[in-house]
């Protein structure tokens, strides 16, 4: 077959960018090389300079891969798979900008990015740390530039390229239009796809380049602890790792929170945390490395636990690898909303992961022979692994890992001479870091299910014999490997989460009180003392806002811890730190981190769905799985809903997006006499005493009401129906929207107002975007009633009344063209609307035991009319009403949920994320100090 | 024993506990077949859109609720009652997991999560009609 000259396309721009790739992960190679020659025994500054020129042409080959796909973006070169998939024309610039981390190749340079930016400050700033360290630096961004390069071994992908030509994608070879020279003139290839609807929004722009800083800032630390371990310096390297410790603590606890507000502005998930693996696998390293920063911390002062902070700080690099592995193999499948699908470099990842794992574990060895010794078992797995029995091999391989930490512990790791005493700041601090530790491994065992479930397969049949000889019904669940995330959160998560995170932020609220070695246990409970006691002051005043119910007894201790945290960092502020910037960074930091958690906390667990029986529907409250969390809102109705009432005025579409305006009013409650008579649901209600109408009747019911079993005429003149009350002023209007999207489906997105001290958030659940199906002459599918006389209809505003019956008479029949033989019966009906009445007589027609449809049509109330069926016995009369499409109403489907207090949260993260900054600046000054000295 | 051996031994302590609580009071996923077969119990079923029958939802008869047909991993199709109003995008799901009860001989969900075409997936609809155009 002759080559086929394409017409159009930048080949040139694949080639170069291709060759780029291919040179950076050599030179990252031959920096690895380099580096590591030159901290091998006592150094070689000659193999150190050769690695940092290496790791420069690395540098720039990839700053200039990144270049060029942006050129290729602005461009919209649509030959490229990359930019087809995650681009179109209607996106603006900064979107365009957003695109490049659509995909997970994106995801991989943009952490490659902010490694080679981490990694140039290091080449400046580490000094004689400098070799190691990046030897693990360049020895990652071979790892990760590998995942770039797209080439073959027989069928098996290695890498995914960046630069792959829409033709050379394995889903498009051989298609007939691969073989067209101007195929890039066809009408698909003059736009892309475009990025999902999800990602169209402005935190797009800003969370991932957080997120990524933060992911790639852990492998500073974890670095660091390889150098030290590889050079013996157990405590040494500590000191430059501790700034970077918490530098990175900030960067990805932004970036996490960054994705709860955009979780909570932007999607439809209904709050800011949604306990996602994809949200928890960036929140388990997070949780370690808050414990490994601050033993870091402590160790600073004595040397205490030094295999914990090395098991948290590596513990955290390695679990954003396996965050990674988590999101981007495609293994969580089915068990989370977010989607992956496999793209074929699982493998690759798994073997970056388990390479990493295993040189920390390694490293953690202090004999050199036995060092060799484990590398060699590892690489004699990882080759039977590929050949034979991976899944095997991974379970053997965590079981290795885990024998060689329990040795290097017993044997290798230095311990302290003298035991912590109890009441230290050392052993409390350590406690902190085991509660975190727990907890991220809870985390990791509900995200991990599903390789839970994979890594069970290959023990199956051992299982299954188990199960047969003990009769357990756990080996049977073991031996089917099914298991499923439970979708009760309170059970999977909060049962564990919450007494964890009491203890732990307890520990927030005491530990600095405690003195390093010792402290006499009266002055510190003295200490204590105050601040507690103003935790236990503002903790009444919270349970009398607040109604919290006996089973929420461990959150309102966790609310308490969270309180106590605020007043006893409060309290260190002004009376120890005293306003000094340099003492009071962890302080205020703590101060942030407590209110974070108080704003979680309450915001969720006195989350209120006002959408949710809005009229306090009593007959629905004992039913089976209601969960009615939805209100109906047909156009121009005013409904109440929670403390406001609310009508949906119009729609209207801006760009993308279709806006739907809702209306807010006040809520005028109702005043109810004393001995007042209201009905509710066929039932009858006195008033005991006077009274203000609350949300819904079922509130006051017990209080206020008194039930009428038999009600007697009275009564029933002088009942009206209980409402709530009436709209009052207007107050605001709120736009939820729905963005259109043919190719992946519309994405419904929220409006909220925000208050000081709560927020309402809306969203809808349900509109219709297509017209609906009418007949040639415009009327809407017809809707069949069975009613008797008395009985009325509504249809779109129009209340049908069924007033009498009357049969027709002989000498009527000529006026309605009807047969002598024919029996015909009249039907009365009122048409009501407003302000106007119109009366009108379908007849029901039977002519030789046949019936005769008498299609009645009202042209100007856009109704029509059949009797189907007149049953005489019990004198059902069977009627379908036809609406036409100029009288429907549109409606939609909303649900609206306050979040009370949830501003602390916010206000939290940003004190956070100040006091971290004053606590990193403090201990870069202080790191500088000592390296001076 | 030291401190520090404690702290250990309750930490083991723990994770054992943990890890037996998680095995234990996780659900299962299934097909038709067993949930049926133990009405009242909730299960989770994984299974794909039976496209050939429509998917009802009649807001204003009842807000909450979707009525659809969808064939399990064994290929059994069953008629779903869905507690909730339509989900956008139910169409274009790929995969469907639904946490659900029967009761009365019906299958009711109370939650699903669906496996949508989104910016992870790689493989893409719209090259097929490409291609049919192409031709």
């Amino acid at each position: 077959m002759n080559e086929i000259e394409y017409v159009g396309e930048w080949l040139w721009a694949a080639h170069i960018g291709r060759f780029l790739v291919a040179l950076g992960f050599a030179a990252a190679l031959a920096g690895f090389f380099g580096y590591l020659k030159g901290s091998l025994g006592k150094g070689d500054a000659a193999w150190i300079k050769f690695g940092r020129r290496a790791f420069i042409v690395h540098a720039i080959s990839f700053f200039l891969v990144i270049a060029l796909v942006y050129v290729l973006i602005f461009n919209h070169r649509y030959e490229f798979q990359y930019v087809w998939k995650h681009l179109n024309d209607a996106m603006p610039i900064n979107f365009q900008i957003s695109c490049f981390w659509g995909g997970q190749e994106g995801g991989f340079l943009l952490w490659m990015f902010w490694h080679i930016v981490l990694a140039l400050v290091l080449i400046r700033t580490a000094g004689k740390w400098e070799g190691t360290v990046m030897t693990i630096f360049t020895a990652v961004q071979a790892f990760l530039a590998s995942m770039l390069l797209g080439v073959y071994f027989g069928d098996y992908q290695f890498g995914l390229d960046p630069f792959l030509l829409m033709r050379e994608a394995t889903a498009n070879i051989n298609l007939p239009w691969t073989r067209n020279a101007e195929y890039l003139s066809m009408p698909q290839f003059t736009d892309g796809q475009g990025l999902n609807p999800l990602l169209q929004n402005y935190w797009m722009v800003i969370h991932p380049p957080t997120l990524f800083l933060g992911f790639a800032s852990t492998l500073v630390p974890f670095a660091f602890a390889v150098a030290g371990l590889w050079k013996k310096e157990f405590i040494e390297w500590m000191r430059p790792a501790t700034p970077w410790s918490f530098f990175s603590v900030m960067i990805l606890g932004t970036g996490i929170l960054m994705g709860g507000a955009w979780a909570y502005e932007a999607l439809s998930f209904g709050g800011f945390w949604a306990w996602d693996p994809v949200e928890n696998s960036s929140l388990v390293p997070w949780l370690m490395l808050v414990g490994g920063a601050h033993l870091l911390m402590v160790n600073r002062v004595r040397l205490t636990s030094v295999f914990t902070t090395l098991l948290l700080i590596m513990g955290t690099f390695i679990m954003i690898v396996y965050s990674t592995f988590l999101t981007k193999s495609g293994i969580l499948g089915d068990t989370s909303v977010h989607s992956f699908v496999d793209s074929g470099i699982l493998p690759q990842l798994l073997v970056y992961l388990l390479t990493f794992a295993g040189m920390g574990a390694i490293m953690m060895i202090g004999n050199l022979r036995e060092r060799w010794l484990y590398t060699g078992l590892f690489l004699a797995m990882l080759l039977v692994g590929i050949f034979a029995a991976p899944l095997e091999m991974v379970v053997l391989f965590c079981i290795v890992i885990a024998w060689l930490f329990i040795r290097a512990y017993r044997k290798y790791i230095p311990k302290p001479q003298v035991e912590e005493a109890l009441w230290s700041r050392e052993f409390w601090m350590f406690i902190g870091s085991i509660v975190l530790l727990v907890s991220a491994l809870q985390i990791t065992a509900q995200t991990s299910i599903a390789v839970f479930n994979k890594l069970l397969e290959p023990f199956a049949g051992t299982f299954t014999s188990l199960h047969e000889s003990t009769g357990s019904d756990f080996f049977k669940s073991l031996s089917e490997h099914n298991f499923a995330p439970s979708k009760d959160i309170d059970q999977a998560y909060h049962l564990w989460q919450i007494p964890l995170a009491f203890l732990f932020i307890t520990l927030i609220a005491t530990t600095q009180y405690l003195k390093y070695k010792d402290t006499p246990v009266k002055q510190f409970l003295g200490k204590i003392a105050r601040p507690f006691a103003a935790a236990a002051i503002l903790l009444v005043i919270l349970l009398m806002s607040f109604d919290f119910e006996a089973r929420e007894f461990p959150r309102v201790a966790l609310l308490f811890a969270t309180i106590f945290a605020f007043t006893a960092n409060f309290d260190y502020l002004i009376s120890i730190a005293k306003g000094k910037w340099d003492k009071s960074g962890a302080s205020i930091a703590h101060i942030g981190f407590a209110l974070l958690i108080f704003g979680a906390v309450i915001s969720t667990a006195q989350k209120d769905i006002i959408s949710r029986n809005q009229i306090g529907d009593i007959s629905a409250l004992n039913e089976e799985l209601n969960n009615r969390e939805d209100i109906l809102l047909m156009q121009n109705d005013t409904l109440p809903m929670g403390d406001y009432f609310i009508s949906y005025r119009d729609r209207y579409t801006e760009g993308i997006h279709v806006r739907f305006m809702i209306d807010y009013f006040e809520r005028v409650p109702r005043e109810f006499e004393q001995g007042e008579v209201v009905y509710f649901n066929e039932m009858f209600f006195e008033a005991k005493e006077a009274h203000t109408a609350g949300r819904t009747i079922s509130e006051h019911l017990e209080s206020h009401w008194l039930f009428i079993p038999i009600p007697n005429q009275r009564h029933a003149n002088e009942a009206t129906r209980w409402t709530n009350g009436h709209a009052g002023e207007f107050l605001f209007t709120l736009e939820p929207r729905i963005q259109l999207n043919e190719q992946m489906g519309n994405s419904p997105e929220p409006d909220t107002r925000h208050y000081w001290n709560k927020d309402l958030y809306t969203h809808l659940r349900w509109a219709r975007l297509t017209p609906p199906e009418t007949d040639e002459n415009g009327f809407l599918g017809g809707r069949a009633h069975d009613v008797h006389v008395g009985d009325s209809v509504l249809v779109s505003n129009i209340m049908v009344s069924i007033d009498s019956l009357t049969a027709v008479l002989p000498q009527e029949k000529e006026k309605y063209a009807l047969l002598e033989q024919d029996l015909a019966v009249k039907i009365h009906m009122t048409l009501r609307e407003r302000d106007r009445t119109r009366p009108i007589e379908p007849l029901y027609i039977v002519r030789d035991s046949l019936i005769v449809p008498d299609m009645v049509e009202i042209d100007d109330w856009g109704l029509r009319f059949l009797v189907n069926q007149f049953s005489p016995v019990d004198q059902t009369i069977n009627l379908t009403i036809w609406e036409h499409e100029s009288i429907r109403r549109d409606f939609i489907v909303m649900q609206a949920v306050i979040f009370p207090q949830i501003n602390v949260l916010w206000i939290g993260c940003i004190i956070m994320i100040i006091g971290t900054t004053l606590a990193i600046r403090h201990r870069y000054k202080l790191s500088r100090k000592q390296k001076n000295a | 024993m030291s401190k520090t051996h404690i702290v250990l031994v309750i930490v083991i302590a723990l994770v054992v506990g943990l890890v037996i609580s998680q095995f234990t009071g996780m659900s299962t996923s299934v097909g038709f077949q067993e949930a049926f077969a133990n009405p009242g119990k909730e299960f989770k079923i994984s299974g794909t859109l039976d496209r050939s029958r429509p998917v009802d939802y009649q807001p204003l008869v009842d807000v909450e609720a979707t009525v659809f047909y969808m064939a399990d991993a064994n290929n059994e199709v069953q008629k779903v009652i869905l507690r909730k109003a339509k989900p956008t995008g139910l169409e274009q799901s790929e995969t469907i997991d639904l946490y659900g009860t029967v009761i009365d001989g019906e299958f009711h969900a109370s939650d699903i999560l669906m496996k949508c075409p989104s910016k992870y997936n790689e493989h893409n609809h719209s090259l097929e009609t490409a291609d049919a155009n192409a031709r």
